[in-house]
Parts: C-alpha cells; sequence; structure tokens
C-alpha cells in the first residue's frame, strides 16, 4: 500500500528532514482603491430621484465623445451626392434627408421583465421560471433623447451588440414608415486610458517627491477568486480549505510555496455567500404564502449563521499572509442596488480586526482587509483594475443573442458603462448629478466575477489602450480561480479538485 | 521528536479513528507544515510495512495536467448554439474571434486531491507533478472527501486563541511584514476604572456583555483625549477586534472571566462531542461576541419550540433578572460617560462608530431578547447604534431617533423604541413610564 518512492514523489515523501525549512515572505504590491462607487451616507442618500435624469446625464457625459467619433466617421459620407449632416435631436430627423444623431438605446422586448406581469404572476399556480434571455421575436430597437423616439430598423441592427442604456450615434434615413433605416452606427469607444503609475506619481508629485528616480519592485501576482458560494447546508467547502492552505503556502511542496509567496493580494469578486441577500425572493416570498407563516420583515428564527461565520474564519485565516479585497455580488448581504456598497466590518467579527477604518478617508492608508463595492475600481501596482460581481454582465446576456461573453465585456467598454442596463432592468441607485457608471478612465484589467467559465482576451482601443478582459469562473463549481501577473498581466486559471476517481 | 509524531499519530488516527491532515500535525507539535508532511508520510510508511491496510492516506498532487481530449462547455455549446454573427458585435470591436481549438490545447495548473487506491490513476492525468504530498491520514479509508474539512475546523476551534501574527511562522505560513491589524489603544486596565462599579455587579451575570459596553464606552471617552487626529482608528481600535481573533484575550478575560469561559469550554466541549457539524465551530469562534452568541442560543431554542412562546420566556426571565442589574447599574453609569463623551462627537464619528455600535449591541442585545421577543437581531443592533447617539447627545434620544428613521428602514426605529422601553422599565420600574405605550407595531402582530 505505502507508495515506491519513485523520482517523482519527491523531498515530501521521506522521513522527516532536520533541515530547517525557510521562511517565506510574501511579495507586496502597491494598492489603491478609487472610491469611484461609494454612495454618500446617511442624509445625503437619497431615493426620491427620478431614473429618468440618470439617462439625461449619461447622454450628455457621453455626447461628446460618440459626437468626435461619429463626425470623423460620417462627415464624409455620401449617398448619391448627398452628404450626411448631424441632427441634434431625434425628433429633428426629417424622411428622406441622410442625417446622423446620437442618443440612448431603448430595447422593447416582450419577455423583459415587467412589474404588471410579476403582480400577475403572483396569482398563478405555476409561474413560468425566470428567463434566461429577454431576447426573443418582436422586439424593437428605438433611441431616445430629451425630445423623443426613434424606431431604428436596418438589417445590421441585429448584429450588433445593443442594450437598453448603451449611447449611441446612427447613420440613417427615416423610411416611409417613420422608422430610421440604419446604415452605420458608432459608440463612445475606450476613454482614455491612464499610463502605468499614473495616479501615484501624481500623488507623489503632490507631494513634493521626486517621481524619477523611484524603484518600484514587482508586485508580483493577484489572485481572483469568485462565487465562493458558502451555503452552510452542506459540508462542500473542501476546495475551499485547499485554496486557503494553498493562498498560506501551507500546503504543497517548496517550489509551489514560494509561488504562493508571490501572490500579493486576493480579490473575492462577488457571491461569497450564497444565500444571503437581505431582500428575499419573489419565490420565496410565494413559499412563505404557502406555508401560511406570516413574518412581517426579518425572520430571526430561519437565520443561520453559519455560512457567514465560516466566510469570516475562511477570511480570517487568510489576512495575517495577505490582504484582501471583498466585492460584493448578487448573493451577498449588503445592498442589492448598484452600485453595491460594502459589506459591512460587522459582518466580519474575526476578520474586522485588519480593517483600520470603516470609512476609509483618501489621506488613510487603504484597509488590509478592504471591503469594497460593486463595481469597483482599485489601481494595483500602478494598473487600473476595473472588477464588477457579476451581475451587470448577466443582465447584459439577457438582452443579447449568444454566448460571448467576452464581446459583452469588450462592448460595455466600448460603450464606458460599467452598469449599462441600469437602471432599466438592474436595480440602481438613482445618481442625480451625473451618472456614475460612466467610465471616465479606461481599466488596464477589467475583470467580471461568478460567469460561467473562465475567459480572456485583449482587446485595443483607437489610441492604443490596451485592455485585459477576464471572466472569472465560479469557484464553488469550477473549482477554479485566477492568477494575474501584475507585470504582465497575463492571467493564468489554476482548478482546485478532488479526484473521486 | 520521532516519538512525538509518531505516539500523536498513532493516538489520534489509530486509536481516535480521527481524520488527521497534516494541518493538525503541525500546530500540535509546533513544527513546520512541510515536516509535518514528512511525518505523516513515514507514519504511514512504517504503520502500513507493519501490517498493510492499517493506515489510509489522501495525497495532494500539484502539476499541470493534461490538455483533456474534449470540452464539455463547448461542445453542449455548439449544439444548442444557432446564433453566428457574421460581423463584429461593436464597429470598432478587437476581439479576437474564437478559435475552436484554442480552449482545448491549453494546459491547466492544478490542485488535485487524491485518495490512496487512485493515486496512480491521478498521476497518469499529470504532465508534470510539481508536488505531492500526504494531505490526510485516517485508519479507515475515506468515502468522501468532505469529512476533511474538519480537520481544518478543529484548528480553527483550538487554535483561536494564538496571534496568527506571532505564531503561525512556525508552521511555514508565508509571512507579510506589512499586515496592519487594529492595535488596541487603551489597554484592559483604564477601562476597568470608569467601568468599576457596574462591575462588581454584572460580572457574574452577564459579564461578557458588560465589558462590552463598559469597553465600548470607554472607547468613547478616551477618543477625544487620547488621539483627535486618529478619531477613526481608535473607536474601532478599541481590542474588540484582537479579542475576537483569540477566542479569550485579554479584556475579555479580565471582565469576563465568570461567562465567558465556561460558555467557551461547553461550546467546545459540544463541538468535540459532535465534531461534525459546523455549528459547534461556529459555536466556539462565536463566543467573543457575546451578542451573536447569545442570538444563537436564542435560535436554537427557536428551533426547538418556535410557536410557544413560554419556551423561550423561561430562559428569558432569568436572563432578565441579570439584565435588570446589569441595565441598572448601565443606566447609573451612562450619564458621566455621555458627559465625557460628548465633546467629541461629530458626524464622521458616528459613521465610523458604525461598528462600535454593531460591537456594543450584544451588550444589550440579551436584554432586549428578553423583553421584546426573541426574534429581531437587526432592530436590536440599530438599537445599539442609536444608543451610542445617545452618549454624545446625553441623552437627547428621540432627536437622535428621528434622524435615523429617515435614513434607514422603517424596522430599526421603532424597534429601538420598544427596546429600550422594556428593558429600561424592568430594572427601574416605570423609569422611562411613557415609552412601552409607544412599543412597535411588530409587537402588535406577534403571537400571544
Amino acid at each position: 500500500m505505502a507508495i515506491s518512492n519513485g523520482v517523482s514523489d519527491g523531498a515530501l515523501l521521506s522521513k522527516p528532514s532536520n533541515e530547517d525549512q525557510p521562511t517565506l515572505e510574501r511579495t507586496q504590491c502597491v494598492y489603491n482603491p478609487l472610491q469611484t462607487y461609494l454612495l454618500p451616507r446617511g442624509e445625503t442618500k437619497h431615493y426620491q430621484q427620478q431614473y429618468a435624469d440618470m439617462y439625461f446625464a449619461r447622454l450628455a457625459q457621453l455626447k461628446p465623445a460618440v459626437e468626435r467619433i461619429a463626425a470623423e466617421a460620417f462627415s464624409d459620407f455620401e449617398i448619391a451626392g448627398q452628404a450626411a449632416k448631424k441632427v441634434d435631436r431625434v425628433l429633428d430627423v426629417r424622411q428622406g434627408n441622410l442625417c446622423w444623431v446620437i442618443g440612448t438605446v431603448y430595447m422593447e422586448m416582450p419577455l423583459k421583465p415587467n412589474v404588471l406581469e410579476d403582480i400577475g404572476k403572483e396569482h398563478w399556480i405555476a409561474a413560468p421560471p425566470p428567463r434566461e434571455k429577454y431576447a426573443g421575436e418582436g422586439e424593437q430597437v428605438m433611441l431616445e433623447d430629451e425630445s423623443g423616439r426613434l424606431r431604428l430598423t436596418g438589417a445590421s441592427l441585429k448584429d450588433w451588440l445593443l442594450v437598453t442604456g448603451a449611447i449611441i450615434s446612427v447613420l440613417g434615413t427615416e423610411n416611409s414608415d417613420g422608422d430610421f433605416e440604419v446604415l452605420d452606427m458608432r459608440v463612445p469607444d475606450l476613454p482614455r486610458q491612464p499610463q502605468r503609475w499614473e495616479r501615484d506619481d501624481g500623488e507623489a508629485a503632490k507631494k513634493g517627491k521626486s517621481v524619477l528616480n523611484q524603484t518600484r519592485s514587482s508586485g508580483g501576482k493577484v489572485a481572483i477568486v469568485s462565487g465562493l458560494s458558502i451555503s452552510g447546508d452542506a459540508g462542500d467547502t473542501l476546495s475551499l480549505d485547499l485554496l486557503l492552505e494553498w493562498l498560506l503556502g501551507e500546503a504543497t511542496g517548496a517550489d509551489e510555496q514560494s509561488e504562493a509567496a508571490s501572490i500579493s493580494r486576493l480579490i473575492v469578486a462577488g457571491n461569497s455567500l450564497s444565500h444571503a441577500q437581505p431582500i428575499p425572493s419573489r419565490e420565496e416570498v410565494a413559499a412563505a404564502k404557502k406555508t401560511g407563516k406570516k413574518t412581517y420583515g426579518y425572520d430571526a428564527s430561519s437565520y443561520n449563521a453559519a455560512p457567514t461565520d465560516r466566510l469570516d474564519t475562511w477570511l480570517a485565516s487568510l489576512l495575517p499572509s495577505m490582504p484582501i479585497t471583498l466585492l460584493p455580488g448578487p448573493t451577498d448581504p449588503t445592498s442589492t442596488s448598484l452600485p453595491q456598497q460594502p459589506i459591512h466590518a460587522a459582518m466580519f467579527p474575526h476578520s474586522r480586526a485588519y480593517i483600520e477604518n470603516i470609512l476609509p478617508s483618501k489621506t488613510d492608508p487603504p484597509n488590509w482587509f478592504d471591503t469594497s463595492t460593486n463595481p469597483c475600481e482599485v489601481d494595483i501596482d500602478g494598473w487600473r483594475f476595473l472588477g464588477a460581481g457579476g451581475q451587470t454582465l448577466d443582465d447584459v446576456y439577457k438582452y443579447v443573442n449568444g454566448e460571448e461573453r467576452l464581446e459583452m465585456m469588450e462592448a460595455m467598454l466600448r460603450w464606458r458603462l460599467t452598469a449599462p442596463t441600469a437602471p432599466d432592468t438592474l436595480w440602481c441607485y438613482p445618481f442625480q448629478d451625473g451618472d456614475r457608471f460612466v467610465m471616465k478612465e479606461c481599466p488596464h484589467v477589467y475583470f467580471v466575477g461568478n460567469q460561467p467559465r473562465y475567459e480572456t482576451a485583449i482587446i485595443e482601443g483607437p489610441q492604443g489602450q490596451q485592455v485585459r478582459l477576464v471572466a472569472v469562473p465560479k469557484f464553488k463549481e469550477t473549482g477554479e480561480f485566477i492568477l494575474m501577473d501584475l507585470e504582465t498581466l497575463t492571467p493564468e486559471v489554476v482548478k482546485i479538485e478532488l479526484f473521486e476517481g | 521528536m520521532a516519538q512525538d509524531y509518531t505516539e500523536w499519530l498513532a493516538v489520534n488516527v489509530l486509536n481516535e479513528q480521527q481524520n488527521v491532515n497534516y494541518r493538525n500535525l503541525s500546530r500540535a507539535l509546533k513544527v513546520h507544515s512541510n515536516v509535518a508532511k514528512q511525518m505523516m508520510y513515514d507514519f504511514h510508511h512504517k504503520q502500513n510495512s507493519k501490517k498493510p491496510g492499517s493506515v489510509h492516506a489522501a495525497y495532494l498532487i500539484t502539476g499541470t495536467k493534461k490538455p483533456t481530449q474534449t470540452n464539455g462547455i463547448h461542445s453542449q455549446k455548439d449544439g444548442d448554439d444557432t446564433f453566428m454573427r457574421s460581423s463584429p458585435p461593436l464597429p470598432s470591436s478587437s476581439i479576437p474571434q474564437p478559435d475552436e481549438d484554442e480552449a482545448t490545447s491549453t494546459p491547466i495548473r492544478s490542485i488535485m486531491l487524491v485518495k490512496e487506491e487512485h493515486l496512480d490513476q491521478a498521476k497518469e492525468l499529470f504532465e508534470t507533478m510539481t508536488s505531492i504530498h500526504i494531505y490526510s491520514l485516517q485508519a479507515n479509508g475515506l468515502n468522501d472527501f468532505q469529512p476533511l474539512t474538519d480537520c481544518n475546523r478543529r484548528i480553527a476551534a483550538e487554535y483561536a486563541s494564538e496571534d496568527p501574527l506571532k505564531e503561525w511562522k512556525t508552521y511555514g505560513s508565508i509571512q507579510n511584514p506589512s499586515v496592519r491589524r487594529r492595535t488596541r489603544k487603551t489597554g484592559p486596565p483604564p477601562p476597568a476604572a470608569p467601568a468599576a462599579k457596574p462591575e462588581p455587579v454584572k460580572a457574574k451575570a452577564t459579564a461578557a456583555a458588560a465589558t462590552k459596553t463598559s469597553a465600548a464606552e470607554i472607547k468613547e471617552s478616551t477618543k477625544p483625549t487620547a488621539k483627535s487626529s486618529g478619531a477613526h482608528a481608535q473607536p474601532e481600535g478599541t481590542s474588540k477586534p484582537p479579542q475576537s481573533k483569540k477566542a479569550a484575550s485579554s479584556i475579555f478575560k479580565s471582565f469576563a472571566k465568570g461567562t465567558a469561559k465556561p460558555k467557551k469550554t461547553e461550546s467546545q466541549a459540544s463541538s468535540a462531542a459532535a465534531s461534525s457539524a459546523p455549528a459547534p465551530v461556529a459555536e466556539a469562534e462565536d463566543v467573543p461576541m457575546t451578542g451573536f452568541s447569545d442570538d444563537d442560543l436564542d435560535d436554537d431554542q427557536a428551533d426547538g419550540g418556535l410557536p410557544d412562546e413560554e419556551a423561550k420566556e423561561p430562559s428569558g426571565k432569568s436572563k432578565k433578572e441579570r439584565e435588570a442589574e446589569l441595565q441598572a447599574m448601565m443606566d447609573q453609569e451612562d450619564e458621566p460617560m455621555e458627559d465625557a463623551a460628548t465633546p467629541a462627537a461629530d458626524e464622521e464619528k458616528h459613521d465610523d462608530g458604525a461598528i462600535d455600535k454593531a460591537e456594543s449591541q450584544p451588550k444589550e442585545e440579551p436584554k432586549e431578547t428578553v423583553t421584546v421577543e426573541n426574534g429581531r437581531r437587526r432592530g436590536r443592533r440599530r438599537v445599539m447604534k442609536k444608543k451610542t447617539v445617545k452618549d454624545e447627545d446625553g441623552y437627547l434620544v428621540t432627536r437622535e431617533e428621528a434622524a435615523w428613521e429617515s435614513f434607514s428602514e422603517d424596522e430599526p426605529a421603532p424597534k429601538k423604541a420598544k427596546v429600550q422601553a422594556p428593558a429600561t422599565t424592568k430594572p427601574s420600574a416605570g423609569k422611562k413610564g411613557a415609552k412601552p405605550g409607544q412599543g412597535n407595531i411588530m409587537s402588535f402582530f406577534s403571537k400571544k
């Protein structure tokens, strides 16, 4: 039974040695969370505003960018001697005139969730399962601005990725039906991308430090994992243990351990807990009704503390060795509307020792355990990372045909919107002064958690911007997590498996 | 050393029939995890050469796996997917078009746990192996890997009091020199002074709870003096987190010897008895967070006999008495503290204080549970927040409440009112006569 001492068995399958084991020290990286998506707290947070303002703000913010690109592309466009002219408002489009106009896309889809239908559903015996896609027969694409709406048609329309909320410019002409026959389209495309270290250098310069002869050591790698989905109803967390041990550098042999030591940060990208959203789903409410149990508000007796506790201990075991960024996801215990606010430190009785400031200010050093917003923007080793917990991409996915999630991620970047479909089909905070989901700067890395499988690609922008896209798989289902090199921004996937024979 | 590990493994694996992993061994003997792996190998080797099959091992292999032949997702997708896009999704798209073979040809790095009997089979899957070692030992073969989670759970429970920053170096965990943890700014002694009066009384009953309140208040009071600039860090820094790390660390001990320890041992015992379920461990870990653990208890009761209130009431009453005392003490104590704290009150603190509030809730929670109803933890937390608010404003409770209501959910505000009212009325009857009438609307709906 004892296995033979073959060559491959290595150093750990031998008698205990007396030689000293080296103490490994973890690589450090420079980490700066940008509080782009942090909402005001307390009295300054209001929910009385109309969502329409968000669309107006978004259009106003993105119009100049689209205009520049569209003007360049469409100004020379001629058909039968007629040059394309710019029209300022969608209602100013005149039949037969070749023109281009800018507006917000609105997708009318019969399968899109509808409040009235939802109410109706409650009276059905068996409600239909939630839709995987909204796309289907009878969908209409419209372009709207402050003045009104224009229905878009055209053969090329179905080839493009379009979702509600995207700001685009379309070239075409109004046909006899009053629809706008689209010939071509332009999007805002990637915004300006900061140079690596740009922000850090700027900060340093402000403080009067010399930037020139600064040496920066390599930040090693950053690990990204999502969808831990700790549920508490099954003892299925062994792969979580293995991940922990691997990251701590306790498992495996010396080579792997020193590699683990080069991982300078862990990012948990959403859905750490599987059933922790504070608002029960429609299905749960319906189920509760059937049992005839009337509960008003929160029912403490049904609360299971085990998953939260498990997550807390898991994080607390890692924190002595590595800093962690925790993004919430759709099933995590925090606000359900985007941008999701950081999971409160009260959820982490053990781990919160590593949170120095509950309300981080710009001047404080970032928290060692950084519970961040979703989406979140951070600078790691000078690179700009944009991360999301997954619901933004999942919602875009419902609008479009096809499965290419990387294309959708690319489109979101080119629309310059981190959450294009909010507030149409995603809950979000009614921003008043400017839509925060509009990207001001182009990230170097865009990762989205809780995706069906690992995918990655690099896209390029008109000014030579390069963005690394990463779809992070669900750890619970795949056992996979991502290691990203902070010098080359090359991702690598590592899989934890239990071999069942 | 050889005897040590042989003996320890013999006792735990052969006699007690436990699943033991290398981390258990390394912590028990205070050796580096790599040495522990070798020890397990040695033990496994020796035992099985004496008597084959007496000890079973699970191996952890890391390396690069050979690319698999089929990519499940791909083929499945190809089946359903009728949609083919002929042009790029956006005019400026630069995304590389997926290559059919690309996904299948990339080698995958893998960390794989394998049972002894499948070892050879698993090894064949690997193109290169970077390491292999024994992960765990057990007397009987494993049917399922999941029981192994128990190994780490035991570690979490048994070694919770170790300071990871100091002890873990021994085990070979990767060290991080720049780790930042909140440190206790006010040591236990100073807090003791202000809290001195209440303690003797409280100590026996809800000592743990008391410590928290007093500690929290102390924080508040010390804040302004200690460091005006570091106001953020301090309130939270006041030692609670460290406490929770090590189940019974100094503050806790000094104030709460009476209750905290019994509780802990109790829960540990129970975890030992039924180590399979996560619950025991959770309890053990929860101990420092008095409030939470109390809630757990409530939950347990609720699970047992949910509908009947009587089931809860008895336990509640015994608590009530203690809490009555405690509340009395707190009432006395609160006033001076508030005076001290008021100068420091500013908006920022409020928000920072959120955690403190959360922490301080636990103190009062027990009382509230009794009087109001077991149900709402959250509501109570909010209550506590209000309480801290109180401190700053010097008992201008109502004002603060109104403010909170406007921002947050509807529930918290009513709860406060309730909670306070009952808590105070019982100890010092009629102290706040007006409040009971104001009770939460929820109580109207509760079963009676």
